[in-house]
């Protein structure tokens, strides 16, 4: 596979320059390749907004290098290039919708685009029908619920055709069914269009259903590796300030009564399937 | 405690009635030249006739009339100290005292003067209220930007002054939604808002104004790297997915404005004015 | 001091073309001491019936009585009742305002215009119920925390204040695991060690299967279900219906159930669940 994002070496302080700044990236290097859906989680302030955002020039790096599909992102005159191919979902749907009516706010990005108005209008429809928004299409924003709001968003994003989409903890304020339709519509853009998805999250039981996974902490990777690789590092998962996915658990308290449960068992599935073996 | 229910300013009430039909550039040219109308008038023959209006468009747009004016609400302190204000301090020469009180005395003219500002700032407000009642935000924008357009010539960033509309539009009702829960955070702390003199009672405006202005400060700042990352550069190479266009109705509408203000320019010149 | 309502209904924007009905004929009494969740699906009503526990909503019809005064009494010392009825919002950022920790969680009883000392006491003693050490945060930024110590003095602020009874509305929504079970801890030692009554809001099934004795669960304005833990999640399928989702420890015990494990139909912790699976296991190996 061939890496759609490469990072090398990437530094960012906040107020660089300033006397008091702040270092939220140190030397990081990571890479996302074509078509896959990769985790970034970490606590609270351990720097994957801030990698994130690099990756759609919102920030350009302070030292090392952040290349889209070989263009680099300090370089200006490639900013237009690169926000068509990568789109970026934020955590408060209030604060990234623009417009007051759905199929209003989704045509947004197409707008800038400088798309002719009969091709806005195709993506448009295009978008509604893939996210299952139809009946959505005319209503006004204000009388979504949250979860209805960041699905708008993704579909915002998801009508500029892009490559890549970042969803930056969208479904932090969200009630859990809602969590689950927002992520399950991530996945299917990446199953069915083959969008490569790049998810931040603090929910372990999202992080499961992703490729890959890269643990933060203080601006640094500390962990890389599929979830069943990394969740099978007890002490340093703890040491980082996450959690389990529920399953993990499960597993961990039946083994410990002698049950021979499968290490790296972190899917639901994989924890009953055994368990019916068992019995 | 419901802050929200009484902003009708900004809020669209959806409909499929005449008005709201109409383009967006018809009604906005259309509230401009009856605002324009109402700077002039200084009669209470032209003001009743100029309500009657206002009452024809609320029954064909079917906006219930009291909730049209429950907006007005909030404004009531300022319109009536206004109003006291002419009372007292405006005269010309020629004005009877009505009541004097201490040193205070108010006369005639300044009664009509109060009365006709008042009116004025209630009908200017009106008007608007019922733009934007029956307008979506999004067509009052494509509309507004579709008449300053020939002014981009002449170096008028006028898309951007539109977006920046939109969107001041839009916070309204979320700050105001936040606004209700940041005082009721208070509340809940013993902030008595409606309890002490004057300066107990400005003093509890900080621990609400100031979380409701960074957090104000907070979401325009990440509503700005939301649109930049969604490819918004300013209006410069940017396309529309609707275009406008005016239509019979539209055409009936103007020709009723330019009656009306006929109407209400020849009551102008003829009635004089009160004051 | 216990709270009764009675008949409940409220409606938003009433007279205005938006008004919309939230809550409905809403009975129910809460008891000294009791720690009680209020779950429901978005929009079923929990805030709205939440912020009427310490009358900064006035029921529209029926009643609220909080320790025999009722709130729609004209008479009656809301303020008081405010600062025996804590309300900690979702959103710390809506509470937060003063420049220093310390300054912020005086806020309270500075306005139950106590003496400096006793009000210097209170921050001292809340701040320490939080886990906010007195010499490291006291003059700290407020704007210098992480999520989850805004969130802990937003608690303490509320604490200071010294009420019976604790209303918390989702306060853990968008912290990182480490933040939540700081909070977590907090919460119950607090209801465990000062007995404060706790009314719990969430939507994380997991924590209010892990904290609450009793569950109310709201559907579009109306008490659908009014009862222990135990027996509410063992309508799993009816909750499931109405948009809430099982605790994640039972949606993986509900199916082992329907594959043939004996399990009981309400499962709440996760070391329940190894025990009852255990035993399944272990009892087949007997049989063998």
């Amino acid at each position: 596979m061939n890496p759609l994002i490469e990072v090398v070496d990437l530094s960012y302080s906040y107020r660089a320059g300033s006397g008091n700044e702040v270092a939220a990236l140190k030397k990081v290097n990571m890479k996302v390749f074509e078509g896959e859906i990769l985790a970034i989680t970490g606590r609270n302030g351990s720097g994957k907004s801030t990698l994130a955002r690099h990756f759609n020039c919102l920030l350009t790096p302070v030292s090392g290098s952040v290349d889209i599909d070989g263009l680099s992102v300090s370089d200006k005159t490639n900013v237009a290039s690169i926000r068509r191919q990568v789109g970026m979902v934020f955590q408060n749907p209030d604060n990234q919708l623009v417009s007051s009516i759905v199929e209003e706010d989704i045509a947004f990005g197409p707008e800038n685009l400088g798309l002719p108005a009969e091709e806005i209008r195709e993506r448009v429809n295009w978008t509604l029908k893939t996210l299952n928004l139809k009946n959505l299409q005319y209503e006004s924003l204000n009388q979504l619920s949250e979860g209805q709001k960041q699905l708008v968003a993704i579909a915002g994003v998801l009508a500029m055709k892009p490559r890549c989409i970042v969803l930056d903890e969208p479904t932090a304020h969200l009630d859990p069914r809602s969590r689950r339709e927002v992520i399950s519509n991530a996945l299917k853009l990446n199953r069915d269009e083959g969008i490569t998805i790049v998810l931040l999250t603090h929910f372990m039981e999202e992080v499961t259903r992703c490729d890959r996974m890269l643990v933060m902490d203080m601006g640094e990777i500390k962990m890389e590796g599929t979830p069943k690789e990394v969740f099978d590092d007890e002490e340093k998962i703890l040491s980082l300030g996450l959690d389990f996915p529920v399953s993990a658990k499960l597993a961990d308290g039946l083994r410990k009564k002698g049950i021979s449960i499968p290490r790296k068992t972190i899917h639901a599935e994989e924890l009953i399937t055994s368990l019916c073996q068992l019995k | 405690m419901e802050l929200t229910k009484n902003i009708t300013l900004g809020v669209y009430l959806p409909g499929e009635t005449y008005i709201h039909n109409l383009d967006p550039r018809t009604k906005i040219i259309a509230a401009a030249i009856l605002i324009t109308l109402l700077l002039f008038i200084k009669s209470y023959l032209a003001y009743a006739i100029f309500l009657f209006l206002i009452i024809a468009i609320l029954v064909i747009a079917t906006i219930p009339p009291g909730y049209a004016f429950s907006g007005l609400k909030p404004m009531l302190p300022i319109l009536v100290l206004m109003w006291l204000f002419q009372l007292f301090l405006y005269s010309t020469p020629d004005a009877e005292v009505i009541v004097s009180w201490w040193i205070f005395s108010a006369t005639d003219a300044g009664l009509h003067m109060g009365n006709l500002i008042s009116m004025r700032v209630l009908f200017l407000f009106t008007v608007t209220t019922i733009l934007t009642l029956t307008t979506s935000i999004v067509s009052l924008t494509d509309g507004l930007e579709s008449l300053l357009n020939p002014l981009k010539k002449i170096g008028l960033p006028s898309q951007e002054l539109v977006m920046t509309m939109i969107i001041a539009l839009r916070f309204v009702l979320i700050l105001a939604e936040e606004l209700d829960k940041i005082i009721k955070a208070q509340m809940a702390r013993g902030v008595a808002f409606d309890r002490g003199n004057f300066i107990q009672k400005t003093k509890s405006l900080f621990p609400v104004f100031l979380p409701l202005f960074i957090n104000a400060f907070k979401r325009a700042e990440e509503l700005i790297v939301a649109m930049e990352a969604r490819s918004y550069t300013g209006g410069k190479g940017r396309t529309k997915m609707k275009t406008l266009h005016m239509g019979r109705v539209d055409l009936f509408a103007g020709l009723f404005i330019l009656l009306f203000s006929a109407l209400i320019i020849y009551v102008i010149l003829i009635v004089p004015p009160v004051i | 001091m216990p709270i009764e309502i009675n008949k409940l209904s409220y409606s938003y924007k009433k007279g205005t073309p938006f008004e919309k009905q939230v809550l409905k004929d809403i009975s129910l009494f809460i008891r000294d001491g009791e720690f009680v969740g209020i779950i429901g699906p978005t929009q079923a009503g929990k805030t709205t019936l939440a912020q009427h526990f310490n009358a900064l909503l006035i029921p529209g019809k029926g009643s609220v009585v909080v320790n025999a005064m009722n709130t729609a009494d004209k008479k009656a010392d809301l303020v008081k009742l405010r600062h025996n009825v804590g309300y900690v919002f979702q959103n710390p950022d809506y509470q937060l305002f003063a420049p220093t920790v310390g300054e912020d969680i005086a806020f309270g009883p500075r306005n139950q215009n106590l003496p400096t000392e006793e009000i210097e006491d209170r921050v001292a003693e809340a701040m320490d119920q939080v886990g906010l050490d007195y010499d490291t945060f006291y003059k700290r930024d407020i704007f210098a925390l992480s999520g989850g110590q805004k969130r802990r003095a937003a608690i303490a602020g509320v604490l200071a204040c010294k009420p019976q009874i604790m209303i918390l509305d989702d306060v853990t929504a968008g912290l990182d695991p480490g933040g939540r079970e700081e909070i977590i801890k907090v919460i119950q030692k607090l209801h465990t060690e000062k007995e404060i009554t706790t009314i719990y809001i969430s939507n994380s099934m997991d924590e209010v299967a892990m904290l609450a004795d009793r569950i109310i669960v709201l559907d579009q304005g109306q008490v659908l279900f009014d009862d222990q833990t135990r027996d509410v999640f063992l309508h799993a399928r009816k909750l499931i219906e109405i948009g809430l989702e099982l605790p994640e420890v039972m949606s993986i015990t509900t199916r082992l159930a329907e594959a043939g494990f004996d399990l009981p139909g309400a499962v709440l912790s996760i070391e329940e669940a190894v025990d009852a699976i255990a035993a399944n296991l272990q009892q087949g190996q007997v049989k063998d």
